[in-house]
């Protein structure tokens, strides 16, 4: 975004400084999706598939556990239909990651499409919890975030592909690195509310589908429950002040 | 197994599919303005959603027998702890993840 008269330098400065900045902030993705993109990449290759399907999928499709999803269902032998209707219900959360967006994404120009096919979790949850480093671009800022969790992710599922029955690496456990991103988001989304309300449906709605739903499908099950829960106090609050 | 054809035409369908998820809203609510009670629980979602991914991540814990989910609930408190003490989140992060990666590959808490 070069203002007339600006030295282009000093653009090129800025927007180095907005990718580093960015950079940081997804460096926990970085450490999670790799091994999670390289168990996709080994369960894709171990099911007779070639690399370059690890890549296309992580490219076009750019879901984790809907790809996870895939390789079960292509070793099921599942029809395109299944795929669809079960990638729609499974991805659906999705929807309502938006819904908390339209007014944030409404200014960020042409990077919009590709701003809202990123939307993995990871890639909600971070533009929603990171402040935009003074004086620069939304937009460049959300894409760097965007363009680097996707290349990680691809980079994670071809390493799996290809590497995954030689590499003998000792990864478990640090996929915990996104149950830990989500923990540390979560506080800092209490320091910015100081609401309770929000956390205690989270709790609530979470515990209730955790024991109601198997766990492939407690989360689109709690985001549900949880937004008509947000929905009814809101209706019913609404209704107090009215009379 | 599918041949490349197939494969590909898979692969345009679980995209599609995955697109349309993420698209919904901002098609829904592109022209028009979104009903009012939307902007309201606007601000609510994201903390819950959070919250919600966190519980998520945990779902595959095994919570009735041993190690009765104890590294990844003692894992989480650190992390959690951490952050409300220093509030420096690659500290926060890092730090449970190594932990939670040494109890595991340990099996630190296999004598419960």
């Amino acid at each position: 975004m070069a203002k007339g008269g600006e030295d282009k330098k000093e653009v090129e400065k800025r927007n180095k400084d907005l990718f580093i900045s960015a950079f940081k902030t997804t460096v926990p993705v970085l450490l999670g999706y790799i091994p999670l993109g390289m168990a996709f990449g080994f369960l894709l290759a171990g099911a007779g598939y070639h690399w370059i399907y690890a890549f296309l999928m992580s490219l076009f499709v750019y879901a984790g556990s809907g790809q996870l999803l895939a390789v079960a269902l292509l070793a099921a032998g599942a029809g395109l239909t299944e795929f669809a209707i079960a990638t729609l219900l499974l991805n659906f959360r999705h929807a309502f990651y938006g819904l908390s967006l339209l007014e944030n994404f409404s200014g960020v120009g042409r990077v919009k499409p590709y701003l809202i096919f990123a939307l993995t979790d990871e890639t909600y949850a971070l533009p929603i919890t990171t402040d935009i480093p003074q004086g620069s671009s939304k937009s460049l800022f959300y894409f760097y975030i965007a363009a680097l969790d996707h290349f990680y992710w691809i980079t994670g599922s071809v390493l799996g592909a290809v590497l995954g029955s030689v590499l003998k690496l000792n990864l478990e456990g640090m996929s915990f690195v996104l149950t830990a991103l989500f923990v540390v988001l979560t506080i800092e989304q209490y320091f910015n509310s100081k609401t309770y309300f929000p956390f205690l449906v989270a709790l609530s709605a979470g515990a209730l589908s955790l024991v109601l739903f198997s766990p492939d499908n407690m989360l689109l099950a709690s985001i549900v429950l949880g937004t008509l829960i947000l929905i009814g106090r809101e209706y019913l609050v609404q209704k107090k002040q009215s009379m | 197994m599918l041949n490349t054809l197939q494969m590909l035409i898979t692969i345009v369908v679980i995209a599609l599919a995955t697109f349309t998820t993420r698209a919904l809203p901002f098609i829904c609510f592109g022209s028009r303005q979104p009903p009012a009670i939307l902007s309201v629980i606007e601000k609510n979602l994201p903390p819950m959603i959070l919250l919600l991914l966190v519980i998520y991540c945990l779902k595959d814990v095994q919570w009735f027998s041993a190690p009765y989910g104890i590294p990844e609930l003692f894992t989480t408190g650190i992390v959690a702890g951490l952050h409300f003490w220093k509030r420096n989140a690659m500290l926060s992060i890092f730090t449970g993840t190594a932990l939670y990666m040494i109890l595991v590959q340990l099996n630190v808490f296999s004598f419960i």
